[in-house]
C-alpha cells in the first residue's frame, strides 16, 4: 500500500462523512415532521405516513437505491449516483427516525400539554417550548443509534458508483491483490467517525442535565 | 393516537396501501420501456460509458485514477470521437443492468459474450481472448491436471459468464468419471482470490488474462492451471438494437487494430497480443 492508496481511502472517508451527514441532517427533521403528522392524527396524511414508514422499513437500502437509480430516469427524472445515494439514505432514515420521534411523542405527558394550553400558548409555541425540548432528550439515544447504523450502511451506496471508505479499500485490494492492509485502514477509519457522533450525543446530554440542574 | 399497521387499516386506507404497493411493484415494469439513445442524441449530450473499478488488468484504479487496458482505449477514444465522453466508474453488479436500461450507453469492460446476454445486449468486436482457466494455490500438490479438480470447491464471480460455463468443466470431469464440486459465488474476484489463498476454495476459474496477471503479481501464492472451457471472448456491450453506436465502436476498434495500438496495449496489459481475434463472435453458450 502506497501513500496514494491511503489518500484514496481518506478521500473515501470524506465521501462517507459527507453523505452520512447530509442524510442525517435532511432525514432528522423529515422524520420529526412525519412523526408529528402521525401524532396529530391529520386525516388521510397520517395514514399515508404510516404506509410510507411500513414500506420503507421493509425495503433494503440497496434495493431501494437500485430502484431509484435505474427506474427514475424512465419516468423522465435524471438522477446521478450521488443524488440517488442521498435520496435513498434520506428516504430510509426518515422512516426509522419517524418511529423514534413518535415513540417519544406517544410517551409525552398529556397534562403538560393541557397546562400549556390553559395558559394560552398557541400550538406552535406549545410544541417548541414544551414538547420539543423534552422529546429531543427522550429520542436522542435512539436517534444516535439510527445515525450510527446509517454511517455503517454507506458501503452499499457503492453499487451505483459512489466511492466510500470500503469501496476505496476494495479497489486497492483489487489492484495489489493484497486486500488486508486497506481493510485494516478502513476499519480504523469508521471507529473515530462513530465515536465523534457518540461524543456529540454525550455532550448534548450533559449540557441538558446541567441546564436542568440550574433551573 | 393512531396505532397503525398494514393489517389493521380500515378499508379506504387499505385501498391506498394496496395502491402504493402496486405502484412500487409497477416501477420495474417501466424499466423495460426505455429505448437506447441513438448516435444523434449521443452527439448532443455525449457518450456515457460505464467501466469497472476492480477488474485488473482491464480496468482498475491506481492512486485514485482509472487505468488498465480499457481505460487507455477510452483515452484514445476521446481523441477519435466527435463527441464528449463521460465516464462512470462502478462495480460490476450494476453495469450490464445499467446498459440494458439505457442509464449508460456502453459498458467498456471485458463482458464475455454469451447467448443469454445477447438476448438483451449487443456486443462489439472481441477485445481479447478469454479462454477460461483455473488457478490454484502454489503449495497445493493435490491438483496438477483437470481430473484432479474432481469434487474440489471452486470459486467464481456471481452472474459471470465463467459461472454460466462451469457445466463445460463439469462435462470434462464426468468424462474422467469425476464431478464438479461445490461452487462458491463471489461479488468480485479479489474476494475469490483471497479465499483461495486462505484455503476456503481449492481453485478459482477466471479468464486466462486475469489469471496470468494475478500469478505474475503473486507468484509465490498462486499457480495457473489448464483451460476449462472452449473459445470465449470478452467485448464491450451496448443495449440490444443500438446498431449505430455498435458500428461506431467497431469502427474505433478496427482503427486501433489497424494502427497497431490494440496489439501494443494488449502486450502492455495482458503480456501478449491476440492478432487473430474475430471481428464478430457468435457464442455457443
Amino acid at each position: 500500500m502506497t501513500g496514494g492508496d491511503v489518500l484514496a481511502i481518506l478521500q473515501g472517508a470524506v465521501v462517507t462523512v459527507t453523505l452520512s451527514l447530509t442524510g442525517i441532517l435532511i432525514g432528522l427533521p423529515i422524520g420529526l415532521a412525519l412523526a408529528v403528522l402521525r401524532w396529530a392524527d391529520v386525516p388521510i396524511v397520517a395514514r399515508i405516513v404510516a404506509v410510507y414508514v411500513s414500506i420503507l422499513r421493509a425495503t433494503p437500502l440497496v434495493t431501494l437505491l437500485l430502484l431509484l437509480f435505474f427506474a427514475l430516469p424512465n419516468i423522465g427524472i435524471a438522477i446521478g449516483p450521488i443524488s440517488a445515494a442521498i435520496l435513498a439514505l434520506v428516504m430510509n432514515t426518515a422512516a426509522f427516525n419517524c418511529e423514534v420521534w413518535r415513540a417519544a411523542l406517544m410517551n409525552f405527558p398529556k397534562d403538560q400539554y393541557e397546562a400549556a394550553q390553559s395558559v394560552g400558548m398557541n400550538a406552535a409555541l406549545r410544541f417548541r417550548r414544551i414538547v420539543l425540548p423534552q422529546i429531543v432528550r427522550g429520542s436522542l439515544p435512539g436517534l444516535v443509534n439510527e445515525m450510527s447504523l446509517l454511517i455503517k450502511v454507506t458501503p452499499v451506496l457503492a453499487v451505483v458508483g459512489v466511492v466510500d471508505i470500503t469501496r476505496a479499500a476494495v479497489r486497492i485490494g483489487a489492484e495489489t491483490y493484497d486486500p488486508l492492509p486497506p481493510f485494516l485502514v478502513a476499519v480504523a477509519l469508521y471507529a473515530p467517525i462513530v465515536f465523534a457522533l457518540v461524543s456529540l450525543q454525550r455532550w448534548i446530554e450533559r449540557r441538558q442535565s446541567k441546564a436542568e440542574a440550574a433551573a | 393516537m393512531t396505532t397503525c399497521s398494514l393489517v389493521r387499516l380500515n378499508s379506504p386506507s387499505r385501498r391506498l396501501a394496496l395502491g402504493l404497493l402496486a405502484a412500487l411493484f409497477a416501477m420495474p415494469a417501466l424499466i423495460g420501456a426505455t429505448r437506447a439513445a441513438g448516435l444523434d442524441e449521443i452527439k448532443k449530450r455525449g457518450l456515457i460509458v460505464a467501466t469497472e473499478d476492480d477488474f485488473r488488468p482491464f480496468e482498475f484504479v491506481k492512486d485514485g485514477t482509472p487505468t488498465g487496458f480499457d481505460n487507455e482505449l477510452i483515452e484514445d477514444m476521446r481523441k477519435y470521437a466527435p463527441f464528449e465522453i463521460k465516464q462512470q466508474i462502478l462495480p460490476w453488479t450494476g453495469i450490464l443492468a445499467g446498459v440494458s436500461t439505457g442509464k449508460y450507453d456502453v459498458a467498456i469492460t471485458a463482458a464475455i459474450i454469451t447467448k443469454e446476454r445477447k438476448q438483451s445486449l449487443d456486443f462489439t468486436s472481441p477485445i481479447a481472448d478469454a479462454t477460461h482457466y483455473y488457478v490454484k494455490r502454489k503449495d497445493d500438490k493435490s491438483i496438477s491436471s483437470i481430473k484432479d479438480l474432481n469434487g474440489k470447491t471452486v470459486g467464481v464471480q456471481a452472474g459471470s459468464a465463467l459461472l454460466a460455463r462451469l457445466p463445460e468443466l463439469g462435462a470434462m470431469l464426468e468424462k474422467e468419471g469425476g464431478k464438479l464440486g461445490k461452487v462458491v459465488e463471489y461479488t468480485s474476484y479479489p474476494e475469490a482470490y483471497q479465499d483461495l489463498a486462505l484455503g476456503r476454495v481449492d481453485y478459482v476459474v477466471n479468464t486466462v488474462i486475469n489469471l496470468q496477471t494475478l500469478v505474475a503479481e503473486k507468484p509465490a501464492v498462486f499457480e495457473l492451471g489448464q483451460p476449462v472451457s472452449g473459445k470465449s471472448f470478452p467485448a464491450w456491450a451496448v443495449a440490444k438494437g443500438n446498431t449505430e453506436l455498435l458500428e461506431f465502436l467497431n469502427g474505433f476498434i478496427a482503427k486501433e487494430k489497424e494502427n497497431g495500438r490494440f496489439a501494443e496495449l494488449q502486450k502492455k496489459w495482458f503480456g501478449q497480443d491476440f492478432p487473430n481475434l474475430p471481428v464478430a463472435f457468435e457464442p455457443e453458450f
